[in-house]
């Protein structure tokens, strides 16, 4: 794999960063807000041209951006619907991103795509398949991909592999990084019983890249990972523990549903900055 | 088949028919009864995200049928035309010929053609940026040339021709449009151009021999070839308007000899 390239050394001194939304655009073109990078989806700047890109190198001028892919769903049997890495290396060739990252799940089976982050067994078969799939998408992108454990609501019982153990050797095998939701950790703990903190004591601490924080809605059933209220204080508490073991990493703020104004969003920046330097003072 | 392939063919048969989730329980862990319920949280999340996705592509069909007749649409759309990108900004290319055929839309028959008028649109939002054009080069188009050269439109553009008033339809449900709010369904047919002069589209309404000049000009006619045209089908076309409107607007961006 010599041509995975390591992430840029600054990506170290992120801080904490927040999801770019449409309705937040306006804010970032008109003023500099506090923020120390920002995320956004990759599929909504798969345009030629437009409004949306022009805003995206707007912003990209004033911060480091990420690039978050919600569709390519690599974890799927059934290949890869023509054009979309294409599409995705077009981006990150324009936008020269401080992270391109996926998603640890599937959603193409059948000739249809159910644009929505499927669960995996957590199987030998399956991670082979997760390897090739990341392996191919590094080469296309010529750099290091992260790769994000997701909030699922069933378990299979073909697993036999830890969730913590599968990204530990996703990374390990593929040479990919992990993006570590902690939201995702709490979620899954909740709805069935997996352990949050055995998960994260399976990965190496340099596997880790960034941490994404997001709201969930708790219902009678199971909880739902709405990414649209603030990040709980259980996963607060879960996200010191990560800060613990993994460092300073990047963290992200992400609000998908029910947007609130930047001003919330960025309270929440501030908390997690502030969980960071505590860290780094002990 | 590989055994993964299996379960996710599974996975998938559940997700896209309630009535296949019992079928899938042996997949999961748990109790059965459990595992229906989450899978039918998934399929409510495909359903809502898919629904959302429709919408924003076409923000005036909802206008006009409603938030609660548009969700049971777009349920029915998405059962007859699943999605097949993962990349939800190109999914609901097929929204206008299923509205044509649903049985439940026919007493709206322009409701196709403001669909398809809105996936133009969609697609102009997105497409590629137009370089800007020196309306000075003009001058420098002889018209004994006219014969050789080819005009050369936006990518954003687009034309779409009506029986209805779609262009009509455009401007009244437009954000911030303060005008009366009335659509004259008998005014003729229309011919309208979709396009995106910078950031926003924008519906005009074209007289019959500029719609025809345009459309042959996006067929790759020359100007000569493209004005025939337009002058068969309107006598009176003001061609040299015409043009210099476009360059300005950014319709036409180049020219190109051939």
């Amino acid at each position: 794999m010599s041509t995975v390239r390591i992430p840029p050394p600054q990506a170290q001194r992120l801080g904490a960063g927040v999801g770019l939304r449409a309705v937040h655009y306006h804010h970032f073109l008109e003023s500099h807000p506090d923020t120390g990078w920002l995320e956004v989806h990759s599929e909504n700047y798969f345009g030629e041209g437009g409004h949306d890109l022009h805003v995206l190198a707007r912003v990209r001028a004033d911060y480091p951006v990420s690039l978050h892919g919600v569709g390519l769903a690599l974890g799927s049997v059934e290949g890869d619907a023509a054009g979309h890495v294409s599409r995705l290396r077009r981006l990150a060739d324009a936008i020269e991103p401080v992270f391109v990252s996926e998603h640890l799940c599937w959603g193409r089976a059948a000739g249809r795509h159910f644009n929505d982050l499927l669960p995996l067994p957590y199987t030998e078969e399956a991670l082979e398949l997760m390897v090739r799939r990341v392996q191919e998408l590094q080469e296309v992108l010529r750099r290091r991909v992260l790769v994000e454990n997701i909030s699922a609501y069933l378990e299979f019982r073909a697993s036999d592999i830890s969730e913590g153990d599968f990204l530990a050797e996703l990374a390990r095998r593929s040479g990919c990084g992990v993006l570590l939701d902690v939201n995702n950790l709490y979620v899954n703990q909740r709805n069935h019983g997996s352990d949050a903190l055995a998960a994260m004591d399976a990965i190496p601490p340099e596997a880790v890249a960034e941490i994404h924080l997001a709201g969930h809605l708790v219902t009678k059933r199971c909880l739902i990972d709405t990414h649209g209220d603030r990040v709980a204080e259980p996963v607060w508490a879960l996200y010191d523990a990560a800060l613990e073991r993994f460092g300073p990493v990047p963290t992200l703020i992400e609000w998908d549903t029910d947007i609130p104004p930047l001003a919330t969003l960025l309270t929440e920046v501030r908390r997690a900055e502030a969980a960071m330097n505590e860290r780094a003072c002990v | 088949m590989s055994e993964l392939g299996r379960l996710q063919e599974a996975f998938a048969a559940a997700l896209a028919d309630a009535s296949l989730a019992s079928r899938a329980t042996k997949l999961f862990r748990g109790v059965p009864d459990d595992a229906i319920v989450r899978l039918a949280i998934y399929r409510g999340n495909v359903l809502a995200s898919m629904g959302k996705a429709l919408a924003n592509a076409y923000p005036i069909v909802v206008k006009i049928v409603g938030e609660e007749f548009f969700n049971g649409l777009a349920r029915e759309h998405l059962r007859r035309h699943p999605s097949t990108s993962g990349d939800l900004n190109a999914f609901g290319e097929h929204f206008a010929d299923f509205v044509a055929a649903f049985r439940h839309t026919q007493d709206l028959p322009y409701l196709p053609d403001v669909a398809r008028m809105e996936w133009l649109a969609h697609r102009a939002h997105y497409a590629k940026d137009a370089e800007p054009f020196d309306i000075r080069r003009l001058k420098s188009i002889p018209e004994a040339a006219w014969n050789r050269v080819r005009p050369v439109l936006a990518p954003s553009c687009a034309l779409l021709e009506s029986p209805w008033p779609v262009a009509r339809i455009w401007e009244v449900h437009q954000d911030g449009y303060a005008g009366k709010f009335s659509v004259d369904f008998d005014s003729g047919p229309e011919r309208i151009l979709i396009h995106r002069p910078r950031f926003r589209v924008q519906v005009a309404s074209l007289s019959a021999g500029a719609y025809r000049f345009l459309q042959r000009a996006a067929g790759s006619s020359s100007i000569a070839g493209a004005l025939e045209a337009a002058i068969a089908e309107e006598p009176g076309f003001e061609f040299p308007a015409a043009l210099r409107a476009w360059v300005e607007a950014a319709v036409i961006v180049d020219f190109e000899l051939g």
